[in-house]
């Protein structure tokens, strides 16, 4: 049985580069130079996570689709782990911790919807947020460290999620599905 | 007298320090880029730094976010202390943002979050206009409130926003947005494009409260020539343009970008 989110099933693609990526590559060099709570941070990288709600197919139908169009990855450059259950594992080491950050009110992905449409001929919804998986040093407590850098709150504190315009969620291994939430409002003109 | 330095501070992926460095120029000023290998404490000897635009650190993580954790930015902060001025323009103004330098307060209050554009998304370029408000900063001060600028915007991630709209109204109220986007008719552009990227309260620009930090999404320094003003910008620019380009020199006349830059060199000369 696929996850639900009321009637609609819900699926859970992690998307990363097949080499180092350069984006975390940085952030690491940057966190464990500059910010304390980077100090014991060994590991650090970064995935695309896409969430895909609505009338699904199966697991390889599904792989086939998003394999297809470049809307959700590009196969030369990127691996994908597809998640349709809350049992299958997600690409995160034990003892890591991961941190996702969406862009507040823009989870929604219109342009991998419509190309879902297209070929399927099925309405779905797609969100996409980033997520960051930190690991730290033995002995280190991970979620305390990973909380530290994922909130931004001055030049020495936090890096990963900018409150005021994003949101961040922070799980272990075990890392729910659905996580992402969608449809939030976007600001208003005050 | 010695004319005031400037360090145009250069990140990696920066790539408008050429331009800012000649704007800094014509206003009498000494203005030298300083790259990131140097030595942050020689900052020290500036009397004044501009972060120009471009993609420090390719933007990667948020645009600006990498920077702002650079040592340059902690002398910077020391700097500003001291009342030192500084401009941060498109990326510089990221950067500034994601540092806590503006407004000032020490911690982030604020985001220059990804362009909210009506029917499409990403990176967008244009002229736009934006107004001058009653602010003490030092780089609009010079100007009468309600003169319009035509500049030039070119981001993906210039939407000033916060967690707390509230605290944005307050902050423009206290005059804290010395410059913010408006319509041909001077009135605050609300809706796509003449607000190019859905900021709140159509601000372009935010200071600290001491009015020495302007954080700047629009591009004076590619405005610094009265013939580089678009052909579709109407009203007393367009009339300097169509002069400049009969002038003996070319498009060399002071374009509306240069004013920002001249609200430095004033205001360095009383210091």
């Amino acid at each position: 049985m696929k996850t639900k989110r009321g009637d609609m099933r819900v699926a859970q693609a992690w998307v990363e580069l097949k080499t180092r990526d350069p984006e975390a590559v940085s952030a690491l060099g940057v966190a464990r130079a500059y910010l304390p709570e980077g100090g014991t941070l060994r590991e650090l990288r970064r995935v695309r996570c896409i969430e895909l709600e609505g009338p699904l197919p199966g697991r390889a139908e599904l792989l086939d689709l998003l394999h297809r169009s470049t809307q959700f990855y590009n196969p030369h450059k990127e691996r994908i782990a597809l998640r349709i259950e809350p049992s299958d594992p997600a690409p995160v080491p034990a003892g890591a911790q991961v941190v996702l950050v969406t862009e507040r009110g823009a989870t929604a992905r219109p342009a991998a919807e419509r190309w879902w449409l297209h070929e399927t001929g099925e309405r779905i919804g797609v969100r996409e947020g980033v997520a960051w998986i930190l690991g730290f040093e033995p002995g280190t407590d991970a979620a305390a460290g990973a909380s530290g850098l994922a909130v931004l709150r001055d030049r020495r504190h936090g890096l990963l999620c900018n409150p005021h315009s994003q949101e961040h969620r922070q799980s272990d291994a075990a890392v729910p599905l659905p996580w992402i939430e969608g449809g939030a409002v976007p600001d208003e003109e005050d | 007298m010695r004319a005031a330095r400037v360090a145009v501070v250069q990140f990696p992926g920066v790539n408008c320090e050429s331009e800012s460095v000649l704007a800094l120029s014509r206003v009498g000023l000494e203005p030298e880029i300083f790259r990131w290998t140097r030595p942050a404490g020689e900052l020290h000897d500036y009397q004044a730094f501009v972060l120009p635009g471009g993609f420090a650190y390719q933007d990667r993580v948020r645009a600006g976010a990498l920077a702002a954790k650079h040592p340059m930015m902690e002398v910077l902060a020391e700097e500003v202390e001291r009342g030192k001025p500084v401009l941060g323009i498109c990326n510089g103004a990221q950067a500034l943002v994601e540092s806590g330098l503006v407004p000032g307060s020490g911690t982030v209050e604020l985001a220059l979050a990804r362009n909210r554009m009506t029917g499409r998304s990403g990176y967008f370029n244009r002229w736009i206009l934006a107004r001058v408000e009653a602010s003490e900063c030092v780089f609009t001060r010079h100007l009468a409130p309600g003169t319009v600028l035509p500049l030039p915007v070119a981001h993906g991630e210039g939407r000033f926003t916060t967690r707390d709209p509230a605290r944005l109204t307050a902050l423009a109220r206290a005059g804290l947005a010395p410059l913010r986007y408006a319509g041909a008719d001077g009135r605050l552009a609300r809706r796509f494009p003449d607000n190019p990227n859905g900021s709140r309260g159509a601000i372009a620009a935010m200071c600290n409260s001491r009015g020495n930090v302007l954080a700047m999404m629009p591009h004076p320094e590619r405005a610094q020539d009265a013939g580089a003003v678009a052909r579709g910008v109407t009203g007393a620019w367009a009339e300097r343009r169509r002069a400049a380009a009969d002038a003996p020199d070319g498009l060399s006349g002071g374009g509306p970008g240069l004013l920002l830059f001249e609200g430095l060199a004033r205001h360095l000369e009383r210091a």
